[in-house]
């Protein structure tokens, strides 16, 4: 690692001295009993349950002056095949085979209610729109969205975050398989209802937007009526530092990692924006791409070998006064290079090779040399190039060409993948505004915010635990924000002791699955029979105690006591037990006493 | 209510630049025109419609007329060439959303319908063949009436009279089959008739309408001279289906493959992938008959469901009709009641023709006492004639054969066959 590095990963950075502006964008799955747009179940299919599959193509639709969306346009320059699997959990809507229904009114009414807890004010009448989408993931070419709600705000400990809107839409079909005859899509998630929440860019620091994304989280969660697990909830963080670009980073799967992903884009953008300093300080430029084939015609390297192929080429850029920048880490593990690579990879080439990086591969000094004057290369230039079939090799050299260039003015706007190591990749431009026109098909909805119900907040609840059913706080937390939140409840109301049912929905249960219990199979409904039979076991005990409690009344009236006792017997059991089984035993205990 | 600027009142239009003010709340964006008078509904600039409440909101016009909303559909004209080595096909459109475009600032959905507009519409349409384009009506197809059936098989004989080697009929789903049926009787044609359409609208990426055309225009240079319906064979972008005009229905309300030939296979296929045509079973070849178009028809012909508990008044009704067609039951019976009215309706003068609910399958009114009776009433057998195609028959048999009693029951353009084979 170089200085230059350890500088990067500067774990103690003021990121609101560097001018760090972030904003969020989460998207949820609600987990409603149907679909948006439909009747169907909102649950998740095999692949291999597929009942029907059909093939489609999708055509871009011109506007009213004739022209065509460009990024509908790219999209379907190569006529793409879609193919689509059909479930017992999907009809003919998501088939794009019958016109969609009227919207749910358990999404509606979700989605107000997330509005009122972000204090949003909803809109007068929601119009459903449809925003065109050509990449196959919805099987109409666009996605039904509608603005329910503006202008609300969070508090967080780093301070008050406003948020600007609030959508209720479907989800995209899930995508199975990719390849070149196209892609296959099911059709289980199509219509799913989705609430996108966009905030303002009010965040200064990596913490303030884990912050606000936990927040955020915590209020979805607090309805009740949102999926858990992996892919029901996806972050989108847009990032820029004062000498950087909006960047935005998609696909943020884990709340955990959203600090980590914003301080490691500030990060990249601070090491981009010193690094076309220096660039701009030596004069760099970026050269036209010539051939530089002949220079590795006999060459040892395997790996060029393998990305020529057969009739392939190398076509290589000089890079002027870039010599030990193309090298430099910007990111753990990333570096200039890594950027440049990505372009070439987005144009077909499987990556690039640079000069701060040979000889290695089994290229020779021979070989860098040669590469070198074959571009008219100075030592204080870097020389990039791609290895591929000639029309490949044609346009990604240019793509990393242009990526050079963009390096010596900064940081591009751009949008950015999330990677599973808290580094971002190179997607795609930002995208234009996206087309919309409205879907006719679906009578605009008049709201009622006054028939929602503000759901009880899971800090409320965190609290509600601790006081009122004695959990510790650790536990009432755990439980509160778990996904067997509801069977909690559900157990403590039929009389399980509170911090009973909480040991075996989050110890026990854990405990098992550590030792390869299939604890996934178990059911609501098979825990909920596990807690009545814990109840049974109590039941002698709790007569027993009733009794004792009550020992001069049953010494003195015998079997005449029984009906006072009951009552108390039935409260002590707070009605989790059987009336018969619990006066038979009752009866028991006084007949044993008298 | 009516916003201040610069002292003078203006009433804010559809197609101002707005911004509308609600508690606090504000909205920026292309006022557009609303449904209901108690909301204003904003086009915003990320592309989202809301609606705010008339009452509770101020409005300011930022920029008056930004937008013309009421846009006519002219756009920039686009020079079709012409190849002689290409066959010339003739589009005619009657008024179906197979080319319509969509406006996303206003969200208004445009039906284009000449042949650039088309051809701008569907791209893929070009180099398949030289297009002459023409509109005959520009209607809703439910709202299809008899005399544009016959301005329509006027201009499509016109069109073949002056060279055309195939005709593509661009019409609404909902009343194809009986334009199509009503073409297969007026016209003898030398080249293809082609009826096409979409079941979702054109102005989505989704819609069936380009592999539609694109299907119709190879069926409409295939070697054929028939009238027929191209629609898509399955729900998947595969392949059209060829359906005799007059064998063709409607189905089904909503799906892509809603069209079907009753009683039979398809006459033939369009494979969309490698854009060959084939036929399944004999049919006329191209230019094995002349030009003819008999485009007369009798209007007073209606088709009557029966079903039990009918008012017998709805029935006595018919008697001033010249031709009546009635959807019986099963093989083609009625109420018994009702025959001594069916009886007094053919004894005055209306031409009474029997057809099925079923829709599959053949009448036969010499099995039951009931059809016994009918046919002594003299009710004509429908044979395995469709209900609406036997009623289009009805009204062209009255203006254009000797003994219209006599053409009912004599198969004219495939619409009666000798075989029930359904398996062919």
């Amino acid at each position: 690692m170089s200085a230059d590095t350890a500088d990067a990963a500067a774990p103690d950075r003021d990121y609101e001295a560097l001018g760090l502006v972030a904003g969020l964008e989460i998207h949820q799955q609600l987990d409603t009993e149907t679909k948006l747009f439909c009747a169907c179940p909102t649950e998740a299919r095999e692949p291999e349950a597929a009942t029907e599959r059909f093939v489609r193509y999708l055509h871009p639709t011109r506007s009213e002056l004739g022209e065509i969306d460009e990024a509908a346009l790219e999209e379907s320059r190569v006529r793409r095949r879609f193919e689509y699997l059909a479930y017992d959990a999907t009809c003919l809507v998501e088939a794009d085979e019958e016109p969609p229904h009227r919207v749910d009114d358990e999404a509606m009414e979700t989605a107000l209610q997330v509005a009122a807890l972000l204090g949003m004010e909803p809109v007068d009448q929601v119009h459903v729109m449809r925003k065109i989408v050509v990449d196959g993931s919805n099987t109409s070419g666009f996605q039904r969205t509608m603005q329910i709600a503006r202008d609300g705000a969070i508090e967080t400990d780093a301070g008050e975050v406003r948020v600007a809107d609030l959508m209720l839409e479907e989800e995209s079909a899930r995508r199975i398989e990719d390849d070149e005859d196209g892609v296959t899509y099911g059709l289980d998630r199509l219509g799913v209802p989705l609430v996108e929440i966009g905030t303002e860019p009010d965040i200064s620091t990596p913490e303030g937007a884990r912050a606000a994304a936990e927040r955020i989280g915590m209020l979805l969660r607090s309805t009740g009526t949102v999926k858990r697990g992996l892919g029901t909830i996806r972050q989108d963080v847009n990032v820029s530092v004062e000498r950087g670009a909006r960047v935005e980073v998609k696909g943020v799967q884990s709340l955990e990692d959203i600090d980590d992903i914003v301080r490691t884009e500030a990060d990249r953008q601070v090491a981009l924006a010193d690094i076309a300093g220096e660039l701009r300080a030596r004069d760099a430029a970026v050269g036209e791409p010539t051939d530089a084939t002949d220079v590795f015609e006999d060459t040892d390297s395997d790996l060029l070998r393998g990305a020529l192929g057969d009739d392939g080429v190398v076509r290589a850029v000089r890079l002027a006064g870039f010599d030990g920048l193309v090298g430099r880490e910007i990111a753990p593990d990333r570096r200039l290079g890594t950027e440049l690579s990505d372009h070439a990879k987005r144009h077909g080439a499987g990556g690039i090779f640079h000069t701060d990086e040979l000889p290695a591969y089994g290229t020779t000094d021979e070989e860098v040399a040669a590469l070198r004057e074959a571009v008219d290369a100075d030592p204080a230039d870097a020389v990039a190039l791609v290895a591929a079939g000639e029309s490949t090799a044609e346009v990604a050299i240019e793509a990393v060409a242009d990526r050079a260039r963009a390096a010596v003015e900064g940081v591009p706007e751009e949008t950015r993948g999330a990677n599973e190591d808290g580094t971002t990749r190179y997607l795609r431009p930002l995208p234009g505004a996206a087309r919309m026109y409205p879907e006719t098909d679906v009578p605009p909805v008049d709201p009622d915010p006054g028939d929602v119900e503000t759901p009880e907040l899971l800090t409320e609840r965190v609290d509600r635990y601790v006081d009122e059913h004695g959990l510790d706080s650790d536990l009432a937390e755990q439980v509160a924000y778990g996904e067997r939140m509801p069977l909690y409840e559900r157990a403590v109301e039929r009389g399980v002791e509170p911090t009973t049912a909480a040991g075996v929905l989050e110890s026990t249960l854990t405990e098992l699955r550590r030792d390869g219990v299939a604890v996934d199979r178990l059911t609501d409904e098979h825990l909920l029979d596990t807690f009545d039979s814990l109840a049974d076991g109590d039941l002698p005990r709790a007569v027993e105690r009733v009794v004792e409690r009550n020992a001069e009344q049953v010494d003195t009236e015998g079997m005449g006591a029984f009906s006072a006792l009951m009552g108390e017997a039935m409260g002590e059991l707070r009605g989790k037990a059987d009336g018969e089984v619990v006066s038979d035993a009752l009866r028991a205990a006084i007949r044993e006493r008298s | 209510m009516t916003a201040e600027t610069d002292g003078a009142p203006s009433t804010p239009a559809p197609g101002d630049r707005v911004r509308v003010e609600r508690d606090g709340t504000t909205f920026e964006g292309v006022l557009l025109p609303s449904t209901t008078a108690e909301t204003f509904v904003v086009k915003q600039d990320d592309g989202y419609n809301v609606g705010v409440d008339r009452e509770a909101a101020t409005v300011e016009v930022l920029e008056a007329g930004v937008y013309a909303v009421d846009v006519d559909g002219e756009a920039a004209g686009s020079a079709v060439e012409v190849d002689d080595d290409l066959p010339t096909v003739a589009l005619i459109s009657t008024g179906g959303t197979i080319a319509s475009t969509v406006d996303y600032r206003t969200g208004a959905v445009t039906a284009r319908f000449d042949a650039e507009d088309v051809l701008r519409a569907v791209p893929d349409l070009a180099g398949r063949a030289n297009y002459r384009g023409r509109v005959v009506a520009n209607i809703l197809s439910e709202n299809m009436e008899p005399s544009i059936w016959q301005d329509l098989a006027r201009a499509v004989a016109e069109e073949v009279r002056e060279g055309a080697d195939g005709v593509v009929v661009m019409h609404g789903t909902d009343t194809m089959q009986y334009s199509a049926a009503a073409f297969s009787f007026m016209l003898d044609t030398p080249v293809p008739v082609v009826f096409t359409g979409s079941q979702r609208s054109a102005d989505r990426p989704s819609s069936d309408n380009v592999m539609n055309a694109v299907c119709a225009v190879e069926a409409a240079t295939a070697d054929c001279a028939e009238v027929l319906v191209c629609m898509h064979a399955t729900t998947s972008d595969d392949r059209c289906a060829l359906h005799r005009g007059s064998r063709a229905r409607k189905s089904h309300t909503s799906r892509r493959d809603a069209f079907e030939t009753v009683g039979r296979a398809p006459l033939g296929y369009v494979d969309y992938d490698d854009e060959t045509v084939t036929f399944r079973r004999e049919h006329r070849e191209r230019g094995t008959v002349d030009l003819a178009c008999a485009p007369d028809l009798e209007p007073e012909v209606e088709l009557l469901k029966f079903t039990p508990g009918m008012d017998i008044a709805r029935l006595e009704a018919m008697a001033d009709r010249e031709g009546l067609v009635i959807e019986g039951t099963g093989l083609g019976h009625v109420h018994t009641d009702l025959v001594p009215v069916v009886e007094d309706l053919v004894d005055g003068g209306t031409t009474v023709v029997m057809t099925s609910q079923c829709v599959e399958g053949r009448v036969c009114d010499r099995v039951y006492d009931t059809g016994r009776d009918l046919l002594a009433a003299g009710v004509i057998e429908g044979e395995d004639m469709l209900p609406e195609t036997a009623t289009v028959k009805l009204m062209w048999t009255l203006e254009n054969a000797e003994d219209p009693a006599a053409a009912m029951r004599r198969p004219v353009a495939g619409e009666i066959t000798d075989r029930s084979v359904p398996w062919l």
